[in-house]
């Protein structure tokens, strides 16, 4: 049974990875990212109610809580990017090169 | 039920703590029109206090928070080491926003959460901890990075590094529940005892793999380096003095706690992989430092293969390569920044942070020409200064542990980056400058260049007592491996 649960967690990290590496669009970065932190919370839970100890469940709040954080941070960031550069589209990042 | 707390030992955070939230209290309560910099100075007072109560605190020792938290000699060290450089960063703040008029009251706030931040990582001694620690330093980095609303390329260095930074973020937290899964707990010792009684599995392997790489990005270590050199030459000066020591420092910090304590079982397994990451990280950061343009790029590149020569303690794997990582830091420590207090200075009067405008910088400020000349030769490690000490130990370090190879690589690597460092200060000394109107230099600014030369000077010159410190840090260390 834990097996099931830890291939989902993985398909779920696995979506995020890709969705991290081929979205030009910024917002869709940012949601990619917090599907990595949900991953890894569906994965602490798994195996805090396999290994019967309720530690894991303890970190999944803490995780929500920085996902909260960054998500803040990112939405703020993505916003005086489109003031300034009128786009969020991650390729017109290309100011600064090698 | 509750556990006992052992206040003492967390006494630093927590009058930071204090600092911090006081500091908010009075940046509501001023007046909006007030000139003077009234957050800038209770910082510097609470700098100051802070740094002789740490003083007080050498011979603490011990766990608390149910062995989450630990107070040991590594950890007193790195926190003296940050408390230290957070002087220099607010320094440069002040000096930076003066000029720019920007408001730069939350600027100091969010430079306090970092300290916060950087000491909780020094001290943690559970995963969930660290975590957190990581969390609170990188989001206010982030901020701090695209804190220039209207400069493009701070923006863009803003959003580059939040997407790779909370993507490292994702490994290790995927990692930690991997290991959690396998240990059953996010303990340090629990995990430390896990590895001692279980050889190599699948599972523990995937769980490395994920967490060096979050480590691997937090001292810019080949191939996680991609954000550095974007992110230095994009961010206000000070935030990339404080990413080139303080971030890279407590990188470092979780590599000493991670794989001389707590995985310091497999050790054998993981050095062989660490000395060949060093020794592609300081070659890819010295060969594309030789072709950049702009100084405070060049550094960045400069430090992408600092992270590669910090790495070959790392892969050697002893005490004595743990030490050398601690002293080399510290020479790292005055040299960097002695070379972004120039930078500063420099950027403030001429307005760029191309190389070609530092041509006769010796005619216009022989102060700022003898700082950025001992710097640059202390990065490239040469004798008598803080740098070459650095090199020497580490290089004796992987040699006692049987890497000839990385050594005479590192050795090469060397030779490379003299080359780099001194077409720059050809270009200060010897070439024609483009105007001959001298860099005015404030005396704060003066006081702190004085004090980061002699930094690289005596750290060079006297080593003793500063490698028996960086040793003393290594061996009272929590969970040391033995």
């Amino acid at each position: 049974m834990l097996g099931h649960y830890l291939i989902l967690s993985g398909i779920i990290f696995s979506l995020g990875l890709i969705g991290v590496m081929t979205s030009r669009n910024v917002l869709k970065v940012l949601l990619s990212l917090e599907l990595l932190l949900a991953a890894s919370n569906l994965s602490f839970v798994s195996f805090s109610k396999f290994n019967g100890d309720y530690a894991g469940q303890l970190i999944v709040f803490f995780v929500i809580l920085v996902a909260a954080a960054e998500v803040a941070i990112g939405l703020a960031i993505i916003v005086v990017m489109y003031r300034r550069l009128s786009t969020i589209q991650a390729d017109e990042l290309k100011e600064m090169k090698w | 039920m509750f556990p006992v707390i052992n206040w003492s030992l967390v006494s630093l955070e927590v009058l930071m703590s204090i600092i911090l939230v006081l500091l908010v209290a009075v940046d509501i309560a001023l007046p909006k029109n007030t000139d003077k910099d009234w957050i800038g100075i209770f910082s510097f007072i609470g700098l100051a206090g802070l740094i002789i109560f740490w003083l007080t605190q050498g011979s603490l020792n011990g766990v608390t928070f149910s062995g989450m938290y630990v107070m040991d000699s590594l950890a007193w060290f790195f926190k003296g080491f940050f408390l230290v450089a957070m002087v220099f960063v607010f320094a440069m703040t002040q000096e930076f926003f003066k000029s720019l008029g920007e408001r730069r009251n939350e600027f100091y706030l969010l430079l306090w959460l970092a300290l916060i931040g950087m000491c909780l990582i020094a001290s943690s001694a559970d995963f969930l901890l660290m975590f957190i620690a990581i969390e609170i330093l990188t989001i206010s980095l982030y901020v701090m990075t695209a804190y220039l609303k209207s400069d493009r390329l701070s923006i863009e260095a803003g959003m580059k590094y939040l997407i790779l930074g909370a993507l490292a973020s994702g490994f290790f937290l995927y990692g930690i529940s991997f290991l959690y899964g396998a240990a059953h707990s996010t303990h340090f010792d629990v995990i430390q005892s896990y590895c001692q009684t279980h050889g190599i599995t699948p599972i523990t392997v995937f769980a490395t793999v994920l967490i060096f790489a979050a480590v691997g990005f937090k001292i810019a270590a080949v191939p996680f380096h991609m954000w550095v050199a974007d992110v230095y030459q994009g961010a206000p000066t000070p935030v990339t003095a404080l990413l080139s020591v303080g971030s890279k420092a407590a990188g470092f910090i979780v590599l000493i706690r991670l794989f001389f304590g707590v995985f310091g079982a497999w050790h054998v397994e993981w050095s062989l992989v660490l000395a060949v990451l060093s020794a592609i990280t300081m070659t890819y950061g010295n060969l594309v430092a030789m072709c950049q343009t702009n100084i405070k790029r060049l550094l960045g590149y400069s430090s992408i293969s600092h992270a590669g020569y910090l790495l070959m303690g790392a892969a050697a794997g002893t005490a004595l390569g743990a030490a050398g990582i601690n002293f080399y830091l510290l020479g790292y420590l005055f040299t960097n920044l002695a070379a972004f207090l120039v930078i500063i200075v420099f950027s403030i009067a001429a307005k760029s942070d191309e190389i070609a405008d530092y041509a006769g910088l010796s005619q216009r400020s022989s102060l700022l020409a003898c700082a950025m000349l001992l710097a640059l030769v202390s990065l490239a490690g040469m004798p008598p200064l803080a740098g070459f000490f650095g090199k020497f130990t580490l290089l004796m370090a992987v040699i006692k542990s049987g890497y000839v190879w990385l050594a005479l690589i590192a050795g090469v690597n060397i030779v490379i980056s003299t080359y780099y460092y001194l077409v720059v200060a050809k270009r200060i000394f010897v070439e024609k400058p483009h105007s001959t109107t001298p860099v005015a230099i404030s005396a704060g600014m003066q006081l702190l260049l004085v004090l980061a030369i002699v930094g690289i000077v005596v750290v060079g010159t006297f080593q003793g007592p500063f490698l028996d410190a960086a040793m003393a840090a290594v061996n009272g260390m929590y969970l040391a491996h033995p």
